[in-house]
């Protein structure tokens, strides 16, 4: 087995961007295929990575414990009084970042597939899309904050012009609304980098140091340093430890995105094309979630158990709100959007409940809407390219129109709303379970939240049914008449085989949820224990 | 008279002793003779000669202030003048690079190559003002820093007008040396309160730090404030900042790069060689830090805010520019002394930036004629190379990673955490918070070039002229060079 599996995985859509730069842009079919062969490679090696991972190797504090790791000094400045400058290319695998290389992988290729018939552009369209590829892989793999920011920060210019360029109608204002909203948030980010930089020394060399497991073990803090956790200095009046969990937490919330931090998401996913809304919902806003995972809960674990009740009710207020959003729109991208506010909204109430179930279920969650809102996403795309509409109402009986279409939109909307069986049952069944044993096993979660999240299951399957109900059922009637009717044609083979695997995996998921439980298990296992202490 | 005459020969020695340090001004005191001569002669038969004896000079002025790197550091040079210490050497070096980029972007000008006079005498103005700026990095003696600065403004008033055809700019060039005479005359004021408190010029000297401790405070803050004037001006921070956005938009592009980076590195080296000159618990040094810290944030603010309103290409970036003088500042409120790394970083990757961007903006200029943002719509496509480095250096200024500009911006962000740490001054935590603000503004503006030139379509087809590919290859080669010092700054660094 080769050592730097994982560097290669990651820096593998970088040489084919650079492949790209060389062909020049009149061959443009070239430059799809030389995309999609780096995708399958990379799924191809994610999948024997997955394979080969072994399930003991909890990861998150300890660096014996993680897998394909490349650790090699990158950059060394000596800073004079402030010390000798330590930063480390430093990525591995836990079983917290394993299933979502995975995931990158295959939305990636689902991506690359929507992106067939991309006209305008084509060679800068794919670069950008690599190199976001290669970003992505990053942010998942990194375990050095330097480079997990440089990473971070990397996806943000080519989303920029991804959506930009490629975009609807109001591009623009999504574009730079997106790019400003998580530069807000990743700004200060980088201040509490440069606090926890100064906080922790490598206690092997006694240098300052970036490298994020030596952040998650307090004995490595300074005692005199800002976020010690002993000495607990304080800053505006809370605890600067607090201050520095709830900085990284908004910068990642950002991202997820929670009520009321979500509104650039609407805007980004209506004006983006098919393929970036894909990526956005199925691997972008996971990034939100593994953040939070990652940084804020293990290198802050005292702040994120304080933090608990906030946490929680931050996850049900976005199911709720999602939710009833969700239920008023007419545009179906935006309700999808909006089903993603909800969705993601589990994610925060099963983490929030720092119970093993609450956690699973919250990174299962997370796996399984990265492959359902994919679908979802691709789904409408093909609605859109059909008739350049998306609006619900305008629409009505397609059951009859495009019967290959409606099996897949319904079986989606299905899995989406949560039916057992399929995996976003299991996720929200467990972080379900999760927050209502919260209250018994240390009384972090009220009882009301579980019951908050039930509801929000329920307005889930409202919303979705409802719009399956208006769209597909009843007598034929398109807003465009005849012309629209002709356009309307069922998937075509390409389509159908984006979809089929799609499902295949939420089925494979639902049926046996242990394809990814087992692996993500021990990770999980070690983060509640760290951050609430309690051996399990 | 005749008492001196058995210290003559002492001296002349230390005078001759001296003047090897001195060097690389020696060889541009030629250069600027050698220079003036081949324009007036040599340039009838090769009209290149005094661009080549110029080029010359600077690299060789250069290859000298390296060659000095290693030597140990004189003190009271020229009987305390100047101290030659390594920071100043460095900011010597910077400073004849960003020169002989000046040098070759101004020959690719299709202004100055038009114009009647030719660029002969650009250059020996600009060698002047090289000396002058390597002295303002050097300078320990109030008369030294006053003489540099002249040096170098007067030279830089002469650059400003010197194609000043429309009315426009000549106003420019009319308010440039209007403001700058102003603020000259109350820093040399400034100076006498100094020369009148202490009894000393020599600003490292004992005498005068005595003698400022030995001062009323309220005395000492005025005078300090009627000095930091005329160091503003150069450096145009807020409240002394008026007269940038014009005279930048005025000038010449090439000559508005030079302004913008050029007076900023010896600029800031004279303010922190002041700001550290001075025991840290005196009254003149805590007057000094706050006056420093107060005009730092308000020009980071100032400096990006105003920049948001901007249509004109070069009017942006001369505020953006005044947003960058903050961050400097910033950067020498950390610095301590002996530990210059950061800054000098800091300087040479902004050197980089800025003198790239506007090589750039010149570049567009003269192959399409746009000169505000909104005329940049939809050429991305006609011109893809200059404008995706454009958005490479765009991103760098932003402090955006992987380039240069993000980590010269943590290494900043990481001294003043340390130096807050350390001394527990809110001051820095405010800086810091400023600091990542005015990030997030100033992203609005820059974005607003990639925004116009790869997101909206042109109107109408633009018609294409041809122009020096030169400056386009060395913008190129700046991009590329800010990337690579983002992934691998220690090759700056060591």
């Amino acid at each position: 087995m080769n050592p730097h599996l994982l560097t290669i995985l990651i820096f593998l859509p970088l040489a084919a961007a650079m492949l790209m730069m060389l062909v020049p842009s009149t061959k443009k079919t070239v430059y799809k295929y030389i995309a999609l062969i780096t995708g399958l490679l990379q799924l191809l090696l994610s999948g024997a990575m997955y394979w080969l991972f072994h399930p003991k190797g909890s990861g998150i504090t300890e660096e014996r414990l993680y897998q394909f790791v490349d650790h090699v000094p990158w950059i060394r400045l000596d800073m004079g009084s402030l010390g000798l400058l330590e930063i480390d290319y430093y990525v591995g695998v836990d079983g917290l970042s394993m299933p979502f290389l995975f995931l990158t992988a295959f939305v990636m290729v689902i991506a690359i597939g929507a992106s067939w018939d991309i006209q305008k552009r084509v060679k800068g369209y794919f670069i950008l899309l690599m190199v976001l590829d290669m970003a992505v892989m990053g942010v998942f793999s990194a375990l050095d904050f330097f480079l997990f920011y440089v990473f971070y920060e990397l996806m943000l210019l080519p989303l920029y012009f991804l959506i930009g360029i490629w975009g609807g109608a109001r591009r623009e204002y999504a574009a730079i609304k997106f790019f400003l909203y998580t530069l807000f948030g990743s700004v200060f980010m980088l201040l509490v980098i440069v606090g926890l930089y100064f906080s922790v020394t490598n206690p092997d060399t006694g240098a300052h140091t970036f490298n994020m497991l030596y952040m998650m073990n307090p004995a490595n803090y300074a005692p005199d340093s800002i976020f010690s956790a002993f000495t607990q200095r304080e800053l505006f009046g809370i605890s600067a430890r607090l201050l520095g969990f709830i900085v990284l937490f908004v910068a990642f919330a950002i991202k997820v995105p929670v009520v009321p931090l979500h509104t650039w998401l609407p805007d980004a996913h209506v004006e983006a094309p098919t393929p970036i809304s894909i990526i956005l919902a199925g691997i972008l806003l996971k990034i939100g979630g593994y953040g939070i995972l990652r940084v804020c809960f293990s290198i802050f674990p005292d702040a994120a158990l304080q933090s608990a009740w906030w946490l929680g009710l931050i996850g049900v207020v976005s199911i709720i709100y999602g939710a009833l959003v969700a239920l008023g729109q007419r545009d179906l991208k935006r309700m999808i959007a909006y089903s993603s506010v909800s969705h993601m909204g589990f994610v925060m109430l099963g983490i929030a409940s720092f119970t093993v179930e609450g956690t699973a279920g919250a990174v299962f969650q997370l796996i399984s809407h990265g492959f359902l809102s994919a679908a979802l996403f691709f789904l409408v795309g093909m609605l859109y390219d059909r008739v350049h509409d998306r609006d619900i109402y305008h629409f009505r009986g397609l059951a009859s129109l495009m019967p290959r279409f409606t099996v897949f939109v319904a079986i989606t909307f299905f899995a989406s709303l949560g039916l057992p069986g399929f995996s976003a049952f299991i996720g929200e069944a467990f972080v379900i379970i999760g927050a209502f044993n919260a209250e018994g096993l240390h009384g972090l979660l009220p009882r009301w939240m579980a019951i908050g999240g039930s509801i929000g299951i329920l307005l889930s399957a409202v919303y979705f049914l409802w719009t399956l109900q208006r769209m597909f059922f009843g007598q034929l009637r398109v807003k465009g008449g005849n012309a629209w009717v002709a356009a309307l044609s069922d998937a075509s083979p390409r389509e159908t085989f984006v979809m089929v695997p799609m499902l295949a995996l939420t089925l494979a998921l639902g049926v046996c949820p242990a394809l990814a439980l087992d692996n993500i298990n021990a990770s999980v296992l070690a983060l509640v224990e760290l951050v609430t202490g309690v051996d399990h | 008279m005749t008492e001196l005459l058995p210290n003559i020969s002492n001296k002349l020695d230390h005078v001759l002793a001296g003047l090897p340090m001195l060097l690389p001004e020696l060889v541009l005191t030629a250069t600027f003779l050698t220079g003036i001569g081949a324009g007036l002669f040599a340039d009838r038969y090769w009209r290149h000669a005094s661009f080549a004896v110029t080029t010359v000079g600077i690299v060789l002025a250069g290859v000298c202030s390296a060659w000095q790197l290693a030597l140990p550091a004189v003190d009271n040079l020229l009987f305390g003048m100047a101290t030659m210490d390594a920071f100043g050497r460095y900011a010597r070096l910077l400073t004849a690079a960003v020169c002989l980029l000046f040098v070759l972007f101004a020959k690719a000008n299709p202004g100055f190559n038009a114009h009647r006079k030719k660029t002969s005498d650009l250059y020996s103005i600009l060698l002047a003002v090289h000396i002058g700026l390597n002295l303002m990095g050097v300078a320990t003696n109030w008369l030294m820093v006053f003489v540099a600065i002249e040096m170098a403004s007067i030279g830089s008033y002469l650059m400003v007008g010197y194609l000043a055809k429309e009315a426009r700019q000549t106003e420019a060039a009319m308010k440039y040396v209007l403001f700058g005479s102003v603020c000259s005359a109350v820093m040399l004021y400034g100076l006498s309160f100094m020369y009148g408190f202490t009894g000393d010029l020599n600003f490292t000297s004992a005498a005068h730090i005595q003698g400022l401790e030995g001062t009323a405070p309220l005395l000492v803050a005025t005078a300090l404030l009627f000095v930091f004037t005329g160091i503003g001006f150069k450096l145009s921070f807020v409240p002394f900042h008026f007269w940038t956005p014009d005279v930048y938009q005025g000038a010449s592009t090439p000559v508005t790069a030079f302004l913008s980076t050029a007076p900023k590195i010896a600029g800031i080296a004279l303010l922190a060689r002041i700001g550290y000159a001075w025991p840290a618990d005196s009254n003149a040094f805590q007057y000094l830090h706050t006056l420093i810290l107060v005009s730092a944030i308000v020009t980071m603010l100032l400096g990006n805010l105003a920049a948001l309103r901007q249509t004109n290409v070069k009017r942006m970036m001369a505020y953006s520019s005044i947003g960058h003088t903050g961050f400097l500042m910033m950067a020498v409120l950390a610095y301590s002394s002996g530990e210059f790394a950061i800054l000098l970083f800091y300087l040479a990757v902004y050197a980089l930036m800025n003198m790239g961007v506007f090589m750039l903006a010149d570049y567009i200029e003269a192959r399409t004629g746009a000169v505000d943002v909104d005329e940049y719509r939809g050429l991305g496509k006609v011109l893809p190379a200059a404008f995706v480095s454009f958005v490479i250096l765009l991103i760098s200024l932003t402090g955006l990673p992987p380039t240069a500009g993000f980590v010269a911006k943590l290494l900043v962000f990481s001294a003043v955490f340390n130096n807050w740490q350390l001394t527990g001054n809110a001051g820095m935590l405010l800086l810091l918070i400023v600091g990542a603000l005015t990030t997030v503004i100033s992203l609005f503006y820059y974005f607003k070039v990639p925004l116009h030139a790869f997101l909206r379509q042109p109107e109408q087809e633009r018609k294409t002229l041809p122009a020096h590919p030169i400056v386009v290859g060395l913008a190129l080669l700046m991009a590329a060079a800010v990337l690579l010092l983002g992934i691998f700054p220690s090759w700056l660094m060591a």
